[in-house]
């Protein structure tokens, strides 16, 4: 016992070290199995990254962990056992991953993106404005002092011969995972009050529960390791947990963001859920995406304006179609976004805001995938609003869409083969009169083209087949 | 993802739109729906086996439909173009069309007369000698009151009031500062135009002119079309042509991509006169800046190796005029700019400058094994009937005489 204990190849350490090895194994397929099953996960470059990032992170922190602690019995200590060059051998991310060897960067990350989400929440739900600064640069911002704090140690070299740090060193380190968990904490606090719709609330709890254990654990195990370096079957024992302790925490962090990429956690977006077609639904506004069919035989009075004629549900389904046919159906869609946040009560403001940062990643963004097309003046006063909730917010917006709609789409409805489909479907009174000449309008087979962009299909190949560089 | 019911419906619209309208263009009239009962079955068999005849039918003819695109950045004329080439070669406007065009035109005109009096109101704010753009104390109340107009959703009908209130603020000499510094408000080039014939605008039964039509500014969102044949219906062996028109602005531009196969030419509209003006989707792009990096785009696009590239240099009547004004040097690609003479010579020499600068754009973005493809220069202004006309017919030799040349016949 004595021996194992001191030169490593306890029956424990090495059961220990078969755990690790299945964690890993399992980290690696948890990693692959979305690319493998689905198609095309939608990651973000950034997003996959990060991911990559945190599986390199991972196996450097178990792999040091079994070489620098003595689990595996060898006869001399191999060169290649030194915790330094285990570190320094990771190319691409050296000074990330550097001596650190029981800092675990998954941990970090994870805190990092938690808190990064937390403090997206607060910015839009509590101070109602987008917020200022993109994730990924905030993410990185927040990961800076725990990168800092691993270059400080490699830089001074605290370990001694079996890779113990030195008493003086543990507290620094407990200061940092705990600074970090404190953070997120004071964060989440501030946005308790919040109803949110989406799990966001217990989400960022999860992340508080899951890594104070994981950092109890730690400090418990770890303290144990080092402080009684003369008793030995403590060592053992603290030795066992301790990897243990970093396979299952190493893949429980993983899985919590793998299973949504990491970047995915910050962004409101990602939370619908697959049976809900529009936020709209999502959120439980009344009669949305629903064609209700009216008992009234009477027909829509085809000579109200525009802004009236839409508020009726076949007439807007019929003048969407239209729309969409000839590309230009993102004008009706924002109509209907922005018509149904008008149905959000004003004394719901967590709603509100869900919708309106809806409507404007999907429409007013630049680049967005149904831009619409509207001034610069009007577009930079929706993005620098400071009250997302705010009734007026999109009314310039959806005043020049309406002037657009007027003097371009609207002419070619009537001429068009979705009007004659609206007629037949609703009959009106026999002395109604028709807006426009019956003539076929210069939009009627419009594109001769494969897929209708508005499903969101890959826009941007070439028909052909070859792709065209945008 | 409000793909789900737009797609069905839009998919089967879709496809019902293009079975029918093949029916319509064959047949010309549109087969009754009151039918008994009994008969219903097999005239169902017989007009869907018609339609599939109409179908194989158009496909074989569509092999030699010619496929031209108009592309350009925001405002460079491109429906003007398209206007046009509806008046020369197609049947023109009727009257009910021209009349549509009555409530575009006062769109227009408020809101030009709104964009001119807020942006007084903001020169005078910003501006170091604000009190040129300060608007007297009589006109103040109708420029607040036009102002109010222009941001409703509905315009009311240009009564000779109004009209009279409109003139009366244009004519103010706070306002006429403000137009001269135009350039950095977004004020329609048809501002002028409209501003001098309001009393004929505001007739009581107003029916636009072709001029008045032409003038009319609409941003164009989506995608229209129309086939139409230089030579005229009645001969067959003409070429047919199917033209596209599309929105300039950013966010237009992805919906270009659609468009890309088979094309035989693109008509690139190139503003020449805007180069002191900034985009209307974002104020802090130069446009000129713009058209040279959406004009490089275009060559550089994969789908256009064997297309032909008509360039037009549109708007040169405002050119004209401008560059004795604003010179070239402006804008950061013309920087290297040196005015030689003055009247006349000047504006050809600016306008010599400026092609010599496109030719060497698409010589720069033409990669070497594109280089036979046709690349011809155009000085045009959509406006002028006569010269689009021109314009047209040298086009349309160009492309005949390519299509025979790659049949091997010339």
């Amino acid at each position: 016992m004595a021996v194992c204990a001191l030169t490593g190849g306890c029956v424990t350490d090495y059961i220990a070290v078969a755990i690790s090895g299945l964690s890993l194994f399992l980290l690696l397929a948890r990693a692959v199995f979305p690319f493998l099953v689905q198609k095309a996960p939608s990651t973000k470059a950034s997003g996959l990254s990060l991911v990559i990032i945190q599986i390199i992170g991972s196996i450097n922190l178990i792999l040091s962990l079994v070489m620098s602690v003595n689990f595996l019995k060898w006869n001399q200590r191999q060169p290649w056992q030194s915790c330094y060059i285990w570190a320094g051998s990771y190319l691409a991310y050296l000074v990330l991953l550097s001596v650190w060897a029981e800092g675990p960067l998954g941990f970090g990350l994870l805190m990092s993106c938690r808190i990064v989400q937390a403090f997206q929440l607060y910015h839009v739900f509590v101070k109602r404005r987008l917020p200022p600064v993109k994730p990924f640069v905030l993410l990185i911002l927040i990961l800076l002092p725990w990168i800092g704090g691993a270059a400080f140690i490699h830089i001074n070299k605290p370990l001694n011969h079996q890779c113990h740090m030195r008493t003086q060193w543990v507290i620094p380190v407990v200061c940092i995972h705990a600074f970090y968990i404190a953070a997120l904490i004071g964060v989440t606090r501030a946005v308790r009050h919040i109803e949110f719709r989406f799990h966001e609330f217990k989400d960022l709890l999860q992340g508080i529960i899951v890594s104070s254990i994981a950092v109890g654990f730690w400090i418990g195990a770890y303290i144990l390791n080092e402080v009684h370096e003369d008793i030995l079957w403590v060592q053992v024992v603290s030795r066992f947990l301790l990897l243990v302790t970093a396979s299952v925490l190493v893949l429980v962090f993983f899985s919590m963001s793998v299973s949504q990429p990491l970047l995915s956690q910050i962004s409101l977006r990602k939370r619908e859920s697959t049976e809900f077609v529009t936020m709209g639904q999502a959120l439980g506004i009344p009669g949305c995406g629903l064609l209700v069919q009216t008992a009234s035989v009477a027909g829509v009075d085809l000579h109200q304006p525009l802004d009236k004629l839409l508020q009726d549900k076949r007439f807007r389904q019929s003048f969407m179609d239209f729309a969409d046919s000839c590309l230009a159906g993102e004008s009706v869609h924002f109509f209907e976004e922005v018509h149904e946040l008008g149905k959000i009560p004003l004394d719901d403001p967590v709603r509100r805001i869900y919708m309106a940062r809806h409507i404007i990643e999907n429409y007013i963004v630049t680049g967005a995938e149904m831009e619409i097309n509207i001034s610069h003046r009007t577009r930079q006063e929706i993005l620098g609003t400071l009250d997302l909730a705010h009734p007026d917010l999109f009314n310039h917006a959806v005043n020049e869409m309406m002037q657009l709609m007027k003097m371009n789409l609207l002419k070619d409805y009537w001429s068009s083969m979705n009007f004659v489909k609206f007629k037949e479907e609703n009959p009106r009174q026999p002395d109604s009169s028709e807006p426009a000449g019956w003539d076929l309008s210069p939009r009627l087979s419009c594109v001769r083209c494969t897929d209708n962009p508005f499903n969101h299909e890959q826009l941007h190949k070439c028909p052909s087949g070859r792709k065209c560089d945008v | 993802m409000f793909a789900e019911l737009t797609r069905e419906t839009g998919q089967n619209t879709y496809s019902m739109i293009s079975m029918l309208s093949l029916a319509f263009e064959g047949m010309g009239s549109f087969c009754s729906r009151q039918k008994p009962y009994s008969e219903a079955d097999a005239e169902e068999n017989e007009q869907a086996a018609e339609i599939e005849r109409r179908i194989a039918q158009e496909t074989k003819a569509e092999q030699h439909i010619h496929k031209l695109l108009l592309l350009g950045a925001g405002e460079s004329g491109k429906s003007t173009i398209f206007k046009q080439i509806k008046l020369l070669f197609q049947t023109g406007f009727d009257e009910a069309e021209l009349r549509s065009y009555t409530s575009v035109i006062h769109a227009n005109v408020y809101q030009t007369i709104k964009i001119l009096y807020d942006g007084a109101k903001e020169l005078g704010q910003n501006e170091s000698d604000s009190s040129k753009y300060v608007v007297s104390i009589e006109n103040k109340e109708i420029g607040e009151k036009l102002s109010a107009i222009g941001s409703r959703l509905d315009y009311p009908y240009l009564t000779k009031d109004i009209a009279h209130e409109i003139k009366t603020l244009w004519k103010d000499a706070a306002i006429q500062e403000t137009y001269a510094r135009g350039n950095i408000l977004q004020v329609p080039d048809c501002a002028q135009y409209f501003m001098e014939n309001l009393e004929r605008l505001s007739e009581a039964d107003y029916v636009p002119t072709k001029e008045d039509v032409l003038y009319a500014r609409v941003r164009t969102t989506g995608v229209v079309e129309i086939q139409f044949s230089p030579v005229g219906e009645s001969r067959k062996s003409g070429e047919v042509y199917r033209l596209y028109d599309v929105g300039g602005q950013r966010n237009e531009r992805r919906k270009w991509i659609h468009l890309f196969e088979g094309v035989t030419a693109v008509i690139f509209c190139a503003a020449i006169s805007e180069y002191d003006q900034m985009l209307f989707e974002d104020e802090t792009k130069n446009r000129m800046m713009e058209t040279k990096e959406l004009f490089d785009w275009v060559l550089k696009q994969a789908c256009f190796e064997k297309t032909s590239f008509m360039l037009f240099l549109n708007k040169f009547d405002i050119f004209e005029k401008k560059v004795q004004k604003v010179p070239l040097n402006v804008c950061e690609w013309f920087k290297d700019y040196q005015p030689k003479a003055s009247g006349k010579h000047e504006v050809e020499h600016a306008y010599e400058f400026v092609k010599k600068k496109f030719e060497e754009l698409y010589f720069q973005s033409t990669k070497p094994d594109c280089v036979d493809r046709v690349f011809k220069i155009y000085r045009t202004t959509a406006l002028d009937q006569k010269l689009v006309k021109k314009t047209f017919k040298l086009v349309d030799e160009t492309l005949r005489r390519r299509n025979l040349i790659e049949a091997g016949l010339l």
